[in-house]
């Protein structure tokens, strides 16, 4: 039964978005009201099938179901293989991706009504969608690759949503550079996992490893996968992008950033966790990106003055935490804390757009009373030092400028050989002329 | 099974293609004259499609003499592709552009290359199709580099037929060249010629003379005969497994750094033709590093063949098209032209995923399979590899965000001019192809076996 609920969940996305593009390239016309039923039924029918799912998952744990379908594709030796693994973490990511995404879908009715827009938005967020059940039941690296792209692909397609106007497309710009950066950390762990293990199995790596394979390069494939969760987390160094994703419509913003694709991180992390136990510096050193991490957005958040940009440093914040847990062991936890964090940001993200009613309108604020934070731990440092640290803040720690000069200093070999060959170039050409007695 | 089995079968190609570029630049060449010529691109695409499914290879009339044309599977691969690609391009603009009888003479001088079996007859088509723009540049004094470097490949395989000759190998098919003929100067030479052909860092500043300067479709008839690439394959391929370490560590190394020095050139680039071009050779580039690798990395490198020529003439089509309506000469960090043209705006991203490794697009498929060879041998050349499809990444979506994206510099301009879905029909099929093969690369990967 599980595995006739499985099939359902992973394929009827596709057949979704194959709909979906076929409406777009054709010249069906399909009104607002049409698709926003259509939309309804599919969530539900998505929410069920991951709830069977995770009921199932959890009935039977802690023993998980593998599934194999036949290989995608072979060339040689080597086979690509479309294997799953359902166990309680995809199995709830999931349940989270759907009902979330399901409660975006409803949200969007109304907030995007009447937008030139809200069926592409519709479909990239399908495509989101579908994007994430596949990282959540992914068994390989590879395959999981195929998730976290499309999930960094509509992220970004999304931010740059109001494309006529130049901020957001500036600012999915940054996201995409983040995001190509750190996703170059997941294919260079496959090919490390797959050059020293012969296989990117998450179920095969941790058996091999307790048998004493592969050698000291191992831990390489940690340190990628671990660059590899720091764009979509949110994490320092990688994480200024993240403030200025709050571009796009704000049911994208609480769906990628504050619910869903920020977690991915925390999620590769707990699915590599059987690997990375194998490796105490890893883990220390998950958990010193988390705590810097933390310690840097509760900073910088505290000084941002609007409500999606001070939320978006509060989620890196929690992720940071999330990184800590998981760095301390506390897998179990740490997932309970990414799916009541996912929602409350959720939450969040979708009132802020009428905070200030909400404010006005709750009953047990009284009008005009300003309100104080109950503790504030400045208070432990001298003026003198709260100062520095809230100017230093307010630049985000300049770390945009740092990040800056690296790019800078990364591409200054490149400048100094372009204008060296421009020269090249022009003497070509003025030895040509001088040849042919041209002036 | 259809046979094709007559001797003078080769030359059909070159007659097909030379004689309208004879007639074109003798009388004016109207848009209808126009339609035939891209019609008989078409007709060349579906002979190549029925050779190249049918297997039916025959014997060369010429074999051993000093002109040698010939179908094989390499050369019905790459006809099938050049033909294909440039009809998908330029089909659905072909109101927008008017063909020179110069571009006439790039095809058919390419199709020459595609053909050629042996070192002379290569010689001869590559010197020709070369010629043509070196004409225009001796003419107005510029392309220095153009000039000197192609003068140097030409020496370089003048003396690559002295030393062929001296073994009695000159008019020997290129795929028969024994091991024993490949010393370090035979090496050397083959080296530059290969990389000098595809555009491949060091000996790669003769593009920029190109770049801008020649129409994108003239610039992909240049880059599609894949002339470095039919040489590698033909030439040194056969017996790279006898060659020194070093001397493929050499060419796996050079194309992979290509790749990168092509993607960082096109995001320092501010003029986005430019860029574009720059996308295509970047990913070009890496062609090469998946031939050498192994077995299942150069049946990724087929594929990925496959699909930078139908995607990137795509790219290069639509951005055409859109140039010519609005004429994008204003400064402006965005031109916005999503606002005009929203459909061909998404096709435009899609074929850009197409290429840069997005799943379910083909060149996920292709990445998977190089890297996975590559790391057989090479696994540090693999890891330079990634970072020249993330770089490639970037620099797909610069050019997609400031040609499509943004506030547009014209406002005056109200409207949708996107093409109607009869005239986009190529490129919704080119995609439909690029989406099966990402989604169904067995289909694909099967037939590449050679």
């Amino acid at each position: 039964m599980a595995n006739s609920f499985f099939t359902l969940l992973i394929f009827t996305p596709l057949l979704w978005m194959g709909l979906l593009a076929g409406v777009y390239f054709t010249r069906i016309k399909l009104s607002e009201q049409h698709l926003s039923n259509a939309l309804r039924f599919y969530s539900l029918y998505m929410v069920t099938l991951a709830l069977g799912l995770a009921v199932l998952t959890f009935l039977h744990r802690p023993s998980f179901l593998l599934i194999d379908f036949a290989d995608w594709f072979a060339v040689g030796d080597y086979q690509f293989k479309l294997r799953f693994i359902v166990d309680l973490l995809g199995a709830t990511y999931a349940l989270l991706a759907t009902a979330l995404v399901g409660v975006i879908f409803r949200f969007s009715r109304n907030y995007l009504h009447r937008e030139a827009g809200y069926f592409r938005f519709v479909f990239l967020l399908s495509t989101l969608l579908f994007g994430l059940i596949v990282v959540s039941f992914s068994r390989s690296i590879d395959l999981l690759f195929i998730g976290w792209e499309l999930v960094g692909t509509t992220s970004v397609l999304l931010i740059s949503y109001f494309y006529d106007k130049s901020q957001p497309v500036v600012h999915a710009t940054k996201a995409i550079i983040s995001y190509r950066l750190c996703d170059m950390g997941i294919l260079a762990g496959a090919a490390w996992a797959h050059h020293y293990l012969h296989t990117t199995d998450f179920v095969i790596i941790p058996t091999l490893l307790d048998h004493g394979h592969g050698g000291a390069g191992l831990v390489f494939i940690g340190l990628f996968i671990t660059w590899a969760s720091l764009a979509k987390a949110g994490q320092l160094p990688m994480c200024s992008w993240l403030p200025a994703a709050m571009e796009g419509p704000t049911p994208s913003s609480a769906i990628f950033y504050g619910a869903l694709s920020v977690h991915l991180g925390p999620f590769l992390l707990l699915r590599f966790y059987d690997y990375f136990a194998h490796f105490p510096v890893l883990l220390v050193l998950v958990g010193l990106i988390g705590g810097l991490s933390a310690v840097y957005a509760t900073l910088v958040g505290r000084t941002r003055s609007d409500a999606k940009t001070m939320l978006a440093y509060a989620t890196i914040s929690q992720v940071g935490l999330i990184y800590i847990e998981i760095a301390l062991g506390f897998t179990g936890f740490a997932l309970f804390h990414m799916v009541t964090h996912a929602s409350l940001r959720t939450y969040q993200f979708l009132r802020s757009s009428s905070l200030i009613q909400d404010f006005y309108e709750n009953p047990v604020v009284e009008h005009n009373r300003t309100i104080h934070r109950r503790f504030s731990f400045e208070r432990f440092f001298s003026p003198a030092v709260r100062q520095r640290v809230y100017v230093h803040a307010l630049h985000g720690f300049h770390l945009d400028y740092f990040t800056g000069r690296l790019i800078a200093g990364f591409l200054y070999p490149m400048r100094v050989y372009l204008q060296w060959e421009a020269r090249w170039l022009e003497f070509d050409t003025r030895l040509l002329k001088l040849l042919l007695r041209k002036k | 099974m259809m046979k094709l089995s007559s001797p003078f079968m080769e030359i059909v190609p070159l007659v097909t293609t030379f004689g309208p570029a004879v007639i074109s630049s003798f009388f004016h060449i109207g848009k209808r004259w126009q339609d035939f010529v891209l019609g008989l691109l078409g007709v060349l695409f579906l002979f190549f499609a029925v050779i190249f499914f049918t297997d039916e290879f025959s014997d060369s009339a010429f074999v051993y003499s000093l002109f040698d044309v010939r179908y094989n599977k390499i050369s019905v691969f790459i006809g099938l592709l050049y033909c294909g690609s440039l009809f998908t391009g330029l089909y659905p603009v072909r109101r927008t552009i008017n063909l020179s009888p110069e571009f006439l003479f790039y095809v058919a001088g390419g199709l020459g290359i595609i053909l050629a079996n042996n070192l002379p007859t290569f010689l001869l088509f590559w010197t020709f199709q070369r010629a043509i723009p070196m004409r225009a540049f001796l003419k107005e004094g510029t392309g220095g580099t153009y000039v000197f470097q192609h003068l140097m490949t030409f020496i370089c395989f003048l003396l690559l037929m002295f030393f062929a000759g001296k073994e009695g190998l000159l008019l020997v098919p290129m795929t028969e060249m024994p091991a024993s003929f490949f010393t370090w100067p035979v090496l050397l030479l083959t080296f530059v010629i290969v990389y000098e052909a595809h555009g491949i860092f060091p000996f790669h500043s003769w593009v920029h003379d190109v770049v801008g300067r020649l129409p994108w479709y003239e610039f992909s008839a240049i880059f599609l005969t894949r002339a470095g690439i039919l040489l590698f394959v033909q030439l040194l391929l056969p017996t790279l497994k006898f060659d020194p370490d070093i001397f493929q560590i050499l060419l796996l190394s050079l194309s992979i750094f290509s790749s990168l020095y092509w993607s960082l050139r096109g995001i320092l680039e501010e003029n986005f033709a430019k860029k574009t071009t720059y996308l295509y050779i970047a990913q070009a580039s890496l062609l090469l590093t998946g031939m050498q690798a192994n077995l299942t990395a150069a049946k990724g490198s087929y594929l990925h063949m496959m699909v930078i020529s139908v995607a990137g003439t795509s790219l290069f089509s639509i951005l055409g098209y859109v140039n010519h309506s609005f004429g994008l000469k204003r400064r402006s960090q965005f031109y916005g032209m999503a606002t005009y043209y929203p459909k061909l705006a998404t096709l435009f991203c899609l074929f850009g995923f197409c290429v840069i490794g997005v799943p379910l697009g083909a060149s996920h498929v292709v990445e998977d399979v190089v890297i996975t060879g590559l790391l057989e041998y090479w696994p540090y050349l693999g890891l330079g590899h990634i970072f020249a499809t993330a770089l490639n990444g970037i620099l797909f979506f610069l050019i997609f965000t400031k040609i499509f994206l943004g506030p547009s510099p014209y406002h005056e301009t109200h409207g949708n001019f996107d093409m109607t879905l009869g005239e986009m029909l190529p490129y919704l099929l080119a995609f439909l192809l690029l989406l099966m093969i990402g989604l169904m690369p067995s289909l694909f990967l099967g037939r590449i076996t050679w």
